[in-house]
């Protein structure tokens, strides 16, 4: 039997292997009807079946991205904790980053499943739950520099028993939330998705017998390993590199904070190492192990989208963090911000894999971004807490022979819906006045980014009402592969009410004061681009302006494509061709020096309105405060080592005149 | 003079006809191949059929033709006017993807571009409150616009319309105004329910079908009358019951998943006229595989569903799962040495490998093929089948990697894919809560009865129904229907807080409403069945479920009490101390039609001798002479055991060993396992 499993025979084994995948398939089926967190319900879910030793055996095939190569990690520590000491009817609870979880909202539920007195597995639930206490609504508090503002840390503990749900350590940990009631809710919803597992795995165990089952959880994790493998074998043998920045360290100054990715493809091995990242970081912008890990299988993932993920793919994973760097913190350090670093991580193996598979190549993704709004509803009389929680989708990167994807939800979580702004508006004293796609938010290139997005809400009846904000790459912007151009720099714009001008509060904050009338607005970045943008098809950039993906203006000023206005009303734009080509020409010539201009000169003209923040980005690669005009010179010099890398090298010579 | 019923249903390749003459109770079939126009081939059908359409007093139709033109974007220039700062919902969606990993699998683009996408200032709050009313100038400098263009349909959509839709209404008087002639569809018309991106791709997709399914429906109409049929033309619509062409004007998007509701109608009511009032429906044809579920005779409704991944169609409609597993799924075996069935197919074309037209990669029905249970030829012998080149896939594709025999590979085939036809069947019963062992099978479309037995041991399903015809049962569940509309309202409210009086008064308004519409469809009022459910959910969930409701509605406390035993059921717990809320009320509006009775034949227990017997190979057994029955010559009544093969014009029948099959009145065949 050429390469099969040696243990089951062909039909056996490819009935458990996706008997497996239905009773997770199942829980989630379960979780999306049941649950209460509306995190949860916009799919920030994740579910898995593991072994007697932990391993994950299967993982759901909609299941978020951020959670994937975790759940084995929280489902060993529970065994570590209660190995001799589980009983039929016990479900344990664990949220602990620091024991390769991801951050405190993402409650995971495990159920050992028992044949006789034999524990054969574990069924885990894991959903990210509004709210776990901590300093603000959401628990998400940017400045917190430890664990003990971030909210409850959940080491194992066992919340049911036979006798169903332990009272006393539920309402100890729902006591420590916001939402108690829908606290309670959840781990009910959980805790039954993971029975519907051990259900199912309890009858393949009637049918097929237990040694057979338990052989099939072993023979599925060598099925995944075995095909990463060929497939790494068919690759060549080599060594990539690339770096990717968070914005700031807020305890330090000015200068992105690095990093690095170093990958190794050697036989059928792949190795990870960021050595050379930076130490951690003075808020919670930081990585536990567990994370990254997660970050690296996501990343990779991507490109072998057809292989299932279990325990299998991890074993052929090496990952090299060095500790108390901002990819490896440890107690306790805060870390709710984790997905910072993970989507920077991500997007750099991206960028590596393209180098390795150019067929399957993209540039960089948007940010995630997270607001999240606490105060109290005056709609009603006793003045409920309200929590506008939101975040918005973006433009993804510019692709080979194809353009990113338009309004895209945010990497790390492939999956995660975003809500409907009617749903929000019943829940809270919020008025939505602008959602739409942001003319130009697309990192240009000759297969340009896909398009981001601008929301604009209003606070209405509300009083004691805070809003903090979750964000990066407002430095640190997102950029393009092969020659294609960076997408744009992006925070909050605060209006006070009654006032004409705005405050820029940038991409972070924490507990600003809002009241009445005032209205945020925050756009986010679209995809960065793929390819040098002047030599895309004038026609594709016509067709964009029609549709005002893209202006008239920066038509000009990115692509060197000059249309003319034929008639707005049928959206009737012509290419004038030659017109084009000569300022096409022009650019050429005059690019390299764009880039090599003195950062503080660019400065002065943003300060002066000559020039806007696409400008200073795609042009000059120079990164400044945005609010002030202020120069950042170091990231600067950092921005544009990067630019110089991805962008200008790709760039063809300009005619020899 | 004879008095038929006809119902025509257009699949990609065929069109079936299914003539039930009403007098004796007897049904007719005949197929078709399916024209560019749909039309010619209904036609050309009854020519063939001979069937005087003056004779017809019902005819009854499921189109593909709205499915198709969403498929393929062959849409009329639709428009869609929005409130400012909310051009972009239908292009925003809930952002989310498909496939989550695959980076070069992008959702389908909107159905319409960003461009006819216009907006004007106006809007609407959560309450209900207008705070910016509708900006008449620039309602009319779109419409100027609109018409410049020469659009062929609208969509208005504005934010919160579902609690008031004052702003709509006057934007669609002046749009109709200045397009004459234009379907406009409101969003607080076509679908007055919470979350914008939902209400609104619904709103498209009703606006977009409308000048496709009315120009359709009237051609048809047309040429039915012409040819001297005298009632109304009825269209099936996705929520399984049919509208007439009056309806549909108003109401296109109803129809975009027309085909889909016919096969699981069609299986709901043969298991029920078998005495089964739980049944799965088992549609299993040459690339994919349908399954749907009725329980205590009510076929499972879903309102999340769609023809393209983003733009829901959030018309209530009957829930079918699509896999793909068929006769033609391809057996391979991946890069790790696992044995895969599916999902992708030799298709029609060229087909699998014993049909002899190229491919060489092994598909069921070569596995059928290989182990006798699939003969020779198919539809009576028009296609001729290869054994030798199916034996020479299996041998290679499968046998050789394995070190299996032949026939061991085929079954090893097999039960692949019937385990995964069988996981199917687990999403849609078990993870709702439904146990498979209180339900029967009803295994139809081409290759249904080849595998109904089989999946139904994997699942213990007790009991197999075949009926008389499984390649058009689809055709047949077209003749099944009542003329139903779907009405809602959404109901927010803490059931607390809820006013029983409040409720009644909504629901008494939407009755009135379809009552108005069901007499609009000459629907008699003796006829009408009114079905009311609330959508509940514990506060503070994001999923509600269907509670059936009395009229009147009584008090609060007995609708809780269902929730709370429903919740039970579906999800094996309950919060009686929770609170609970109501999120929407919903009305099914049946206007019955009298249904014709399908004849019985005398029980005459008639086994005829084998046409033939040919060696079929089943693992229990190995390979053993098997007779091989025409199923047309079977009585009524008859019995026959396991192992044996009935044949007949458009399926084949496998009886396995250790089951006992039996013929009733209505010829369906009842598989059960002996004993």
């Amino acid at each position: 039997m050429a390469g099969a499993d040696t243990t089951l025979d062909p039909v056996t084994f490819e009935v458990l292997k996706n008997s497996f995948i239905t009773a997770v398939d199942q829980m989630a089926e379960q979780i999306l009807r049941t649950c209460y967190s509306f995190v949860i319900y916009n799919r920030d879910f994740s579910n898995a079946l593991n072994d007697a030793n932990g391993d994950s055996v299967a993982q759901g095939n909609q299941d978020i991205a951020v959670h994937v190569g975790t759940l084995h990690y929280t489902c060993k520590d529970v065994i570590r904790f209660f190995r001799d000491d589980m009983r039929p009817g016990d479900v344990f609870a664990i949220n602990d980053p620091y024991a390769g979880g991801t951050h405190f909202p993402d409650v995971r539920l495990v159920r050992p499943i028992f044949v006789d007195d034999e524990v054969i597995g574990y069924a885990q639930s894991n959903g990210h739950w509004s709210d776990v206490g901590g300093s603000v609504p959401g628990s998400f508090d940017v400045l917190a520099r430890d664990m003990f503002r971030e909210g409850l840390r959940i080491t194992p503990v066992r919340l049911f028993d036979a006798g169903g749900l332990k009272r006393d350590v539920a309402h100890l940990i729902a006591s420590n939330t916001r939402d108690p009631v829908s606290i309670i809710g959840d781990m009910q919803a959980q805790a039954e998705a993971t029975n519907v597992a051990a259900r199912d795995i309890i009858r393949l165990v009637g049918k097929y017998g237990k040694d057979t089952v338990l052989a099939g959880m072993a023979s599925v994790q060598d099925y995944v390993e075995r095909a990463v493998r060929a497939r790494l074998a068919a690759l060549p043998d080599g060594t990539w590199e690339t770096a990717d920045y968070i914005d700031r360290d807020p305890s330090a100054g000015e200068g992105m904070i690095p990093i690095r990715v170093k990958l190794t493809i050697a036989g059928d091995r792949v190795i990870y190492d960021f050595t050379g990242s930076h130490p951690c970081i003075g808020s919670i912008y930081n990585s536990a192990f567990g994370a990254t890990f997660s970050a690296v299988v996501a990343g990779m993932k991507t490109f072998f989208p057809d292989l299932p993920l279990n325990s299998g793919f991890y074993r052929v994973i090496e990952v090299i963090a060095p500790e108390d760097t901002i990819v490896n913190a440890r107690w306790p350090i805060g870390v709710t911000g984790f997905l910072m670093p993970f989507e920077k991580i991500m997007n750099s193996i991206y960028e590596i894999w393209s180098r390795i598979m150019p067929e399957r190549a993209i540039a960089c993704a948007f940010n995630l971004e997270y607001l999240l709004t606490g105060g109290h509803d005056l709609r009603s009389a006793d003045k409920p807490i309200f929590m506008f929680y939101d975040w918005l989708p973006g433009g993804w990167g510019g692709r080979n022979g194809r353009d990113g994807c338009n309004v895209t939800t945010a990497c790390f979580g492939t999956g995660l819906m975003s809500q409907p702004v009617e749903g929000q508006e019943r829940g809270n004293p919020i008025l939505t006045t602008e959602y739409e796609i942001l003319t130009d938010s697309a990192g240009p290139g000759r297969w340009r980014g896909g398009a981001g997005v601008r929301k604009t809400s209003i606070l209405r009846e509300a009083e004691r009402t805070v809003i903090s904000y979750i964000c990066d790459r407002e430095r640190a912007v997102v950029w393009g592969i092969n020659g294609g151009l960076p997408s744009m720099p992006h925070g909050l714009h605060l209006q006070r009410a009654g006032q004409d001008t705005t405050e820029w509060l940038g991409s972070v904050f924490s507990d600003v004061a809002i009241g009445s009338g005032d209205s945020f607005s925050r756009p986010t970045a679209g995809g960065g681009g793929y390819g040098d943008p002047l030599e895309r098809d004038p026609a594709a950039v016509r067709e964009d302006v029609a549709d005002d993906y893209v202006s008239v203006e920066r038509a000009a000023r990115d692509y060197g494509v000059v249309l003319r206005v034929v008639d707005r009303d049928t959206c009737d734009y012509a290419v004038d061709t030659e017109a084009t080509e000569a300022l096409r020409a022009q650019m050429r010539r005059e690019r390299l020096d764009w880039i090599a201009t003195d950062p503080e000169e660019v400065a002065r003209r943003f300060r002066a309105g000559e020039i806007d923040a696409l400008d200073a980005v795609r042009r000059y690669g120079v990164v400044l405060d945005w609010g002030t005009g202020t120069l950042l010179p170091r990231s600067t010099e950092q921005f544009r080592e990067s630019f110089h890398a991805r962008s200008v090298i790709h760039w063809a010579k300009p005619a020899a005149e | 003079m004879a008095r038929l019923r006809v119902a025509v249903d257009i699949g990609g390749t065929f069109t079936d006809i299914c003539i039930l003459d009403q007098t004796s109770g007897l049904i007719r079939i005949e197929k078709t191949a399916s024209t560019p126009d749909p039309i010619d081939g209904v036609m050309s059908g009854l020519e063939k059929a001979a069937v005087d359409l003056s004779d017809v007093v019902l005819f009854s139709h499921g189109t593909t033709v709205a499915t198709n033109a969403l498929i393929t974007r062959r849409l009329p220039l639709t428009a869609m006017v929005c409130t400012q700062g909310f051009r972009d919902v239908i292009e925003i969606r809930r952002a989310n993807k498909e496939d989550l990993w695959d980076v070069y699998k992008d959702v389908a683009r909107p159905y319409v571009p960003r461009r006819h996408r216009l907006t004007v200032p106006e809007r609407v709050d959560a309450a209900g409150q207008i705070v910016t009313p509708l900006d008449e100038d620039a309602a009319r400098e779109v419409g100027r616009v609109l018409a410049k263009r020469g659009v062929a349909a609208v969509a208005v959509c504005f934010m919160n319309a579902y609690m008031n839709g004052a702003n709509e209404r006057r934007m669609k008087v002046i749009l109709t105004e200045m397009l004459p002639g234009v379907p406009v569809s409101t969003s607080s018309e076509v679908l007055p329910e919470i979350f914008e991106h939902e209400r609104f791709s619904t709103t498209v997709v009703n606006a977009a079908l409308s000048p496709v399914v009315v120009d359709y429906t009237r051609r048809l109409s047309d040429r039915l009358h012409g040819a001297g049929y005298a009632g109304d033309l009825l269209l099936l619509h996705t929520g399984g019951g049919v509208m007439t062409a009056a309806g549909v004007a108003d109401y296109a998007g109803r129809l975009a998943g027309s085909g889909i509701a016919a096969g699981a109608i069609a299986s709901r009511h043969i298991a029920s006229q078998c005495g089964f009032a739980n049944s799965i429906g088992l549609d299993m044809g040459g690339t994919s595989c349908d399954v749907s579920l009725a329980y205590e005779g009510q076929s499972r409704v879903t309102k999340d569903w769609h023809i393209e991944f983003g733009y829901p169609i959030r018309f209530p409609s009957i829930e079918v799962m699509t896999i793909g597993a068929g006769g033609g799924s391809l057996a391979w075996i991946d890069e790790a040495g696992s044995l895969r069935n599916g999902p992708q197919s030799a298709g029609a074309n060229p087909g699998p490998a014993c049909y002899g037209r190229g491919n060489t990669v092994p598909t069921n029905s070569d596995a059928n093929m290989v182990l006798g249970r699939l003969g020779g030829g198919l539809a009576g012998g028009s296609v001729k089948l290869d054994g030798a080149l199916a034996h020479e896939a299996v041998r290679t594709g499968v046998a050789a990697h394995f070190g299996l025999s032949v026939e061991e590979a085929a079954d090893a085939i097999l039960r692949v894919a019937n385990a995964n036809m069988a996981d199917a069947v687990r999403l849609i019963s078990i993870s709702r809560g439904y146990d498979p062992r209180d339900f029967a099978l009803v295994a139809f479309g081409g290759a249904g009865a080849l595998h109904g037995v089989a999946i139904a041991r994997e699942l213990s399903i007790p009991v197999v129904i075949v009926p008389p015809n499984p390649g058009i049962t689809s055709a047949m569940g077209c003749l099944l229907v009542d003329v139903q509309h779907d009405l809602a309202e959404s109901y927010l409210r803490p059931a607390a807080d809820a006013d029983p009086a409040e409720i009644e008064a909504a629901f008494r308004r939407l009755e009135h409403e379809a009552a108005e519409r069901l007499a609009h469809e000459s629907v008699a009022a003796a006829d009408i069945v009114m079905q009311r459910t609330v959508d509940m959910m514990y506060q503070g969930q994001w999923r509600s479920l269907a509670v059936p409701a009395p009229s009147p509605i009584g008090d609060m406390d007995s609708l809780i009490a269902a929730f709370h035993a429903q919740h039970a059921r579906e999800y094996n717990f309950r919060r009686d101390d929770a609170p609970v809320g109501l999120f929407r009320l919903n009305l099914k509006a049946i206007g019955t039609v009298p249904k014709a009775e399908l004849a019985t034949h005398p029980m005459t227990g008639h086994v005829p001798p084998p046409m033939a017997t040919r060696r079929v190979w089943f693992a229990e057994t190995g390979g053993a002479e098997t007779p091989v029955y025409w199923r047309p010559d079977i009585g009524a009544g008859a019995t026959l055991r396991g192992p044996a093969i009935i044949e007949q014009l458009d399926s084949t029948t496998v009886v396995p060993p250790g089951t006992v099959a039996t013929v009733d009145a209505r010829l369906n065949i009842i598989l059960r396992a002996e004993g």
